[in-house]
């Protein structure tokens, strides 16, 4: 299990004279849960980003599964295992779970949905993979509501269940909890738990305390670099970290 | 606008000069025109169909207002703060319900107001179009040298120009300008910033489209008043928006002198084509440059 | 007002419906040539809709391939000498090329912008077939584009002269693109558009390259839409420059919504009421046009689902009142 999946290579993305990222080296085991932490401005979002397709990186290589896939553009990288949850929910509102889970599927497929000549019917292997993630989530008695009438709880959950729809090898997650209620974070935090057991998860989060129990390792990134990384416990006892964070208080 | 050229036989370089110059009013017209547009779109993010059709009732105004009172420095003045506030009303009343939906509902209202005052226009001046006569001050021509033009062109040139410029200072030194500007960008910071939002977009609104009532006053008395010129000065303005990039000052001045010049000097070379080169040098821009000249991604 | 997705069988609910308004058209209209029209319209209205009901793409520029379609089909027939088959195909493929050209430089760039270029190459057509006066005819338009009998493989089959013979086949026509527009809707691509529609930045993260479907919906509609227009020409047997100029993309567009977006039936009755309100008010007042401004304003500020959509609605309430 101790084959790397995802790993970069002195990315940088700048924004003028500013380098939200700067020479970051991570490297994601696959099988295991890796969680990025940082302050606010740390360089988690745009690093996200750059994983997922949304920036250009001014520096440096990704690589995926051993292939270069810097400049593959993000439509193009579920194809290849790669799926990704948004910090915003970002569902199809006005389209049943069934529907949106199914398009997900769907999605991995790329041009073949081009096809306009086949009812949707056919295609039953998305219909199955829907019905199959809704089980999983926990949404199956909500298949043919809206997305945008669930409860904000259950779309912070169908948000990542989009991302499953693919089948991928990485799981891209940012901000999973983000908004989520006090009570629904459990739910969350249960549920990357499980994910994590057949599925390479990476997650950007905001909130410390939340990646200690279920990561395998955490990354600390501050000011656009690496500050520290490694085991739970090894980074809640770093000095370090306490500093970033605490001058973020102090702010 | 009909080609006029010189009358003298005074050679292929005066008739170029004549054709720039001309051009050069040209595009200041379709500048006026777009920057309202733009002005309009970058605060409110709001795409005004019925720009074409202010246009046409600027025209209009011209015509009448000569009529009614004889006096064209009171046209001038009169036409486009009627348009202004015409548009200012409009805002309040109509367009200030529908800015929370998505674009497709701006455009079908708009495009609703248009068919209305061209309508209204065929309503009160008829289906023909009128002429205007040129006012008797600025009757004549100028005469440099070997090269004469006349007088009302130049004027309308150097008008625009100041006006353009004015407009410049307002957008850039004022307060009008930076409430304008800011709010392109976030609108909630203008909010933030302790101003009447709804305010500032009722001005700009009007503003906006005041500048293509006055576009139209001022081209009266060149190209006259047809009910129906709404839809190719809106076509016009697109395409100079498109070329000089949405939300562009210096877009809308660049890209107005550059469709004026191109129209303006076709018309020697090949008259019928003149339009559909216009259009041509939109698509080129747009095959090199996606975002306009001036445009950002 | 959430509306879900449902996907019935091709030949169910409103494509009867579409069958039983085609049919009463020419048995209730005082003649077959003003059903025709109406026919014609909704086809191209129902081109427009492929894009902005389900595609969520407002195009001002399907009177480009509408005019564009009847000008090549005619010119086709009458310099070539092309039968109406050929004729049709001439049109179909053409319409799909301008529209595949057009939809790739316009669809690079989003919203409003991509509406503003749409508009701007509509125009670039109209000055393209007036500047092009010796083969279109100019402002004078096209005369004498002929209506040519159906046959296949040399074989004459039907004459179409006469308007109710040409209704039928218009008919036959519209309902083939009809049931052809339900089985696109409900495919794998009619789902995906919808999805662009919805939220285009997810569309794109479960795996779609969003371009490829809506260059794809461009072109079909541009298709449909130019075999409007070359059915249009063959109606009144002339092609007016009006058929390419910015007020047909206009008119078309607000078929569309009158009618309703993401409703096929609704493409039918909006062309039917524009149709009607224009044959009607225009021999009772010239400035109808005033009117049709104000119902668009009215239709924004108080029926955005278009007529359909307040049909819809309606059986809607009723049929929550008998749950009650």
């Amino acid at each position: 299990m101790s084959e790397i999946l995802l790993e970069t290579q002195d990315l940088a993305l700048a924004y003028g004279g500013f380098r939200a990222v700067d020479g970051v080296n991570l490297s994601v085991k696959a099988g295991t849960i890796h969680s990025v932490i940082g302050p606010n401005g740390a360089g988690k979002t745009s690093l996200f980003h750059c994983l997922t397709g949304g920036r250009k990186p001014s520096e440096g290589s990704i690589f995926f599964n051993g292939a270069d896939i810097t400049h593959r553009p993000a439509h193009a990288r579920v194809g290849i295992g790669m799926a990704r949850s948004f910090q915003v929910t970002s569902l199809f509102q006005n389209l049943s779970v069934r529907e949106n889970l199914r398009l997900a599927a769907q999605g991995c497929d790329g041009d073949k949905a081009l096809a306009f000549w086949r009812p949707v019917g056919a295609g039953k292997a998305h219909i199955a993979t829907a019905e199959r993630v809704m089980e999983r989530l926990g949404l199956a008695a909500k298949a043919n509501t809206a997305a945008g009438d669930l409860s904000h709880g259950q779309q912070r959950v169908l948000e990542v269940g989009m991302a499953l729809c693919g089948e991928p090898k990485l799981l891209l997650l940012d901000e999973p909890t983000s908004g989520m209620g006090i009570d629904d974070i459990p739910i969350m935090t249960h549920l990357i738990a499980e994910l994590g057991k057949d599925h390479t998860v990476m997650l950007i989060e905001h909130n410390m305390g939340i990646v200690m129990t279920i990561s395998d390792t955490i990354t600390v990134m501050s000011r656009g670099q690496i500050l520290v990384e490694g085991k739970p416990d090894a980074v809640r006892a770093d000095e370090r970290v306490r500093a970033a964070y605490l001058g973020e208080a102090a702010v | 606008m009909p080609p006029l050229r010189p009358n003298s036989g005074c050679g292929m370089l005066n008739l170029y000069l004549f054709q720039i110059l001309n051009g050069l009013g040209l595009g200041m017209i379709y500048f006026l025109i777009s920057v309202g547009l733009t002005i309009i779109f970058g605060l409110l993010n709001f795409v005004n169909f019925a720009h074409g059709g202010f246009f046409m009732l600027g025209c209009y105004l011209c015509y009448a207002l000569l009529q009614l009172t004889g006096q064209f420095w009171l046209t001038l003045l009169l036409g486009p703060l009627i348009v202004a506030a015409l548009a200012w009303v409009m805002e309040k009343t109509l367009i200030r319900r529908i800015y929370h939906l998505p674009h497709t509902f701006h455009i079908l209202v708009t495009v609703g107001v248009a068919l209305i005052l061209q309508e209204s226009a065929i309503i009160v001046w008829g289906p023909i179009g009128k002429s205007i006569p040129i006012p008797e001050a600025l009757q004549g021509v100028v005469i440099m040298g070997k090269f004469a033009y006349p007088k009302y062109r130049l004027f309308l040139i150097l008008f625009s120009a100041a006006i353009g410029f004015i407009l410049w200072l307002l957008l850039e030194r004022t307060r009008f300008g930076a409430l304008v500007r800011a709010g392109s960008e976030s609108t909630e910071m203008v909010s933030l910033l302790g101003t009447n939002i709804y305010k500032l977009f009722s001005l700009t609104f009007a503003l906006g489209v005041g500048l293509a009532g006055l576009a139209g006053v001022l081209s009266g008395p060149i190209r006259g008043a047809q009910p129906f010129m709404g839809p190719e000065v809106l076509g016009i303005a697109f395409v100079v928006v498109v070329i000089g990039g949405m939300g562009s000052f210096l877009g809308a001045l660049v890209g107005g002198l550059l469709i004026g010049l191109v129209q303006s000097l076709m018309t020697t070379i090949w008259p019928e084509g003149a339009s559909l080169m216009i259009y041509g040098a939109m698509a080129a821009v747009i095959l090199l440059r996606p975002y306009g000249l001036f445009g950002r991604a | 007002m959430k509306r879900l997705m449902t996907s019935k069988g091709l030949f169910g609910g409103t494509t009867l419906a579409v069958l039983a308004i085609l049919v009463l058209l020419p048995l209730v209209l005082p003649s077959a040539t003003l059903a025709t029209e109406i026919v014609i319209f909704a086809m191209a209205a129902l081109a427009c809709n492929l894009l902005l009901g389900y595609g969520g793409l407002l195009s001002f520029g399907q009177g480009l391939f509408f005019g564009a379609g009847s000008y090549l089909s005619a010119l086709a027939m009458i310099h070539g000498g092309v039968g109406l088959v050929t004729a049709l195909v001439i049109a179909i493929v053409a319409g799909a090329l301008i529209a595949t050209f057009v939809g790739m430089l316009s669809i690079r760039r989003t919203g409003i912008y991509f509406v503003m270029l749409t508009l701007a190459f509509s125009q670039t057509g109209y000055f393209l077939a007036y500047t092009l006066s010796k083969w279109t005819g100019g402002d004078n338009g096209l005369l004498d584009v002929p209506r040519p009998g159906l046959s296949l493989f040399g074989v004459d089959l039907v004459d179409l002269k006469g308007a109710h013979a040409y209704y039928v086949f218009v008919a036959l026509i519209f309902m083939a693109v009809y049931v052809g527009a339900r089985r696109v809707i409900d495919s794998p691509f009619g789902s995906t558009l919808v999805a662009i529609r919805e939220n285009e930045s997810r569309a794109s993260a479960v795996g779609f390259d969003t371009r490829h479907f809506k260059m794809l919906a461009f072109t079909l509609s541009g298709a449909v839409t130019a075999l409007a227009g070359a059915l249009y020409g063959m109606l009144i047997n002339y092609v007016p420059l009006d058929n390419i100029a910015m007020a047909m993309s206009e008119n078309i567009v607000i078929m569309t919504v009158i009618g309703g977006t993401g409703s096929l039936l609704g493409s039918l009755l909006g062309a039917g009421t524009l149709v009607l309100m224009g044959e009607i008010l225009s021999s009772i007042w010239p400035r109808w046009p005033l009117l049709l401004g104000v119902l668009l304003i009215l239709i924004v500020v108080f029926l955005r689902g278009g007529v359909w959509g307040g049909v819809e609605s309606l059986i809607g309430r009723m049929t929550r009142k008998d749950e009650a």
